[in-house]
């Protein structure tokens, strides 16, 4: 019955956009529908292009989410219990997701388990540039054989603050896999939707495996020694190939937000909330 | 056999959303017939569609639902103008669960016939409408 429904939608909306002229500025969903299959081999040393992830309405689905419940330490537990996730008996209006509520960056690693909706990889000489549509979103990986930094979040005239997205650094495992390690990411950032926290000094791991022209597979680990007992599997999320290689924006905007809160999810989920 | 494929892949792929339906009553869409559109606000996280609709009692409920994010909703043909004030349509809607008459948008028939849904919940059991143009 269902099945039925959906062959219904289906066709509906195929032919309310075969009618519509199609434009070079537009992400269409055939554009990821169409590359069925793997394309060819995957090219030597090469993630560049744009990519169709779980959340781009393209049909891509998530291999692996991360790991549930992860092994908190004692610290971690009381870290986590201080955030009150969205979901399964949380609305909008109750939760304290500094995203959800304030329009805050997710931090890695958070942006690359939440909202996969499309990515870019550029590459230049020493760099690479992991981008995010979801809230615009760029991301340094270093490539010229430094190592990462020490004393992130310490005292001193050596310290290196901890920014949003870290400190990262990439190499090839081989002629398919390339391996990026990040440390120095904000802990007041969550780590995954569901709340789990990370301190400035964990270490992260992704490996981007690139199985075909039109497949690439990202699987990400979390060694965070404060609070968790053990490295942390983080999921592994799936990327198809786009053929137009349109990459749209999606920015978040405070006053956006804030006029979505007040006159739409706060009265929604909260039966004293103002409408 | 594609467009086959494509229904029975409603029934497979999960449903993830950007914001959960957890403030909203998923069993029965309301049905505002003859609502006024009064402003199409283009906004992220999530579009809102702002109508009024007049009950049998002439009262005139002024409703607020929100729908899928602007680039997923553009992927089923949404733009800035689909509706606009002064529409008057038939709206579904997933009403929020504190009985306010704000919900998640389910699908809206418009005047010259055509209906739009949402990507998340715009199918006729609740389920996502976009996942027929899901691989």
């Amino acid at each position: 019955m269902v099945g039925v429904a959906g062959v219904l939608l289906f066709s509906a909306l195929a032919a309310a956009q075969g009618n519509a002229p199609r434009s070079p500025w537009k992400y269409y969903p055939e554009d990821a529908r169409a590359n069925e299959g793997p394309g060819g081999p995957a090219p030597v040393r090469d993630l560049s292009g744009t990519w169709a992830g779980e959340s781009s309405g393209a049909g891509v689905q998530r291999l692996v989410r991360p790991e549930s419940p992860p092994p908190l330490t004692a610290l971690g537990k009381q870290l986590f219990d201080l955030n009150v996730a969205e979901g399964t008996g949380v609305t909008v209006a109750e939760t304290n997701d500094p995203h959800v509520r304030y329009c805050d960056p997710f931090g890695f690693p958070r942006n690359m388990n939440d909202q996969i909706r499309s990515m870019t990889i550029a590459t230049g000489p020493g760099r690479t540039f992991v981008m995010l549509k979801f809230m615009n979103i760029w991301r340094e990986i270093w490539t010229d054989g430094r190592a990462l930094p020490t004393n992130v979040g310490g005292r001193g005239p050596d310290a290196h603050d901890p920014t949003y997205n870290g400190y990262s650094v990439g190499r090839w495992e081989d002629d398919y896999t390339f391996v990026v390690e990040t440390t120095g990411t904000a802990p007041e950032t969550w780590a995954t939707e569901t709340g789990y926290p990370h301190s400035a000094e964990a270490r992260v791991t992704e490996r981007f495996h690139r199985t075909s022209k039109n497949d690439l597979t990202a699987t990400t680990t979390m060694d965070d020694p404060k609070l968790y007992t053990r490295q942390v599997a983080m999921g592994e999320v799936h990327f198809r190939w786009i053929p137009s290689q349109t990459f749209f924006d999606f920015s978040c905007v405070p006053s956006s937000v804030q006029r979505y809160l007040d006159e739409m999810a706060d009265p929604a989920g909260d039966p004293n909330a103002a409408q | 056999m594609m467009v086959l494929l494509a229904g029975l892949a409603t029934i497979a792929s999960p449903s993830f959303a950007h914001h959960g339906a957890t403030a909203f009553n998923m069993t029965e869409p309301v049905e505002l017939k003859g609502a006024v559109v009064t402003e199409f606000v283009w906004i992220n996280p999530h579009p809102l569609i702002k109508a009024d609709y007049t009950d049998e009692q002439g009262n005139v409920q002024h409703w607020t639902m929100e729908m899928g994010s602007t680039v997923s909703v553009q992927l089923l043909g949404w733009t800035r103008t689909t509706v606009q004030p002064g529409d008057v349509v038939t709206l579904y809607v997933w009403q929020a669960k504190t009985g306010k008459p704000v919900g998640r948008f389910n699908k809206v028939d418009l005047a010259d016939g055509t209906t739009m849904r949402d990507s998340q919940t715009g199918a006729d059991d609740g389920g996502r409408a976009d996942t027929g143009l899901r691989q």
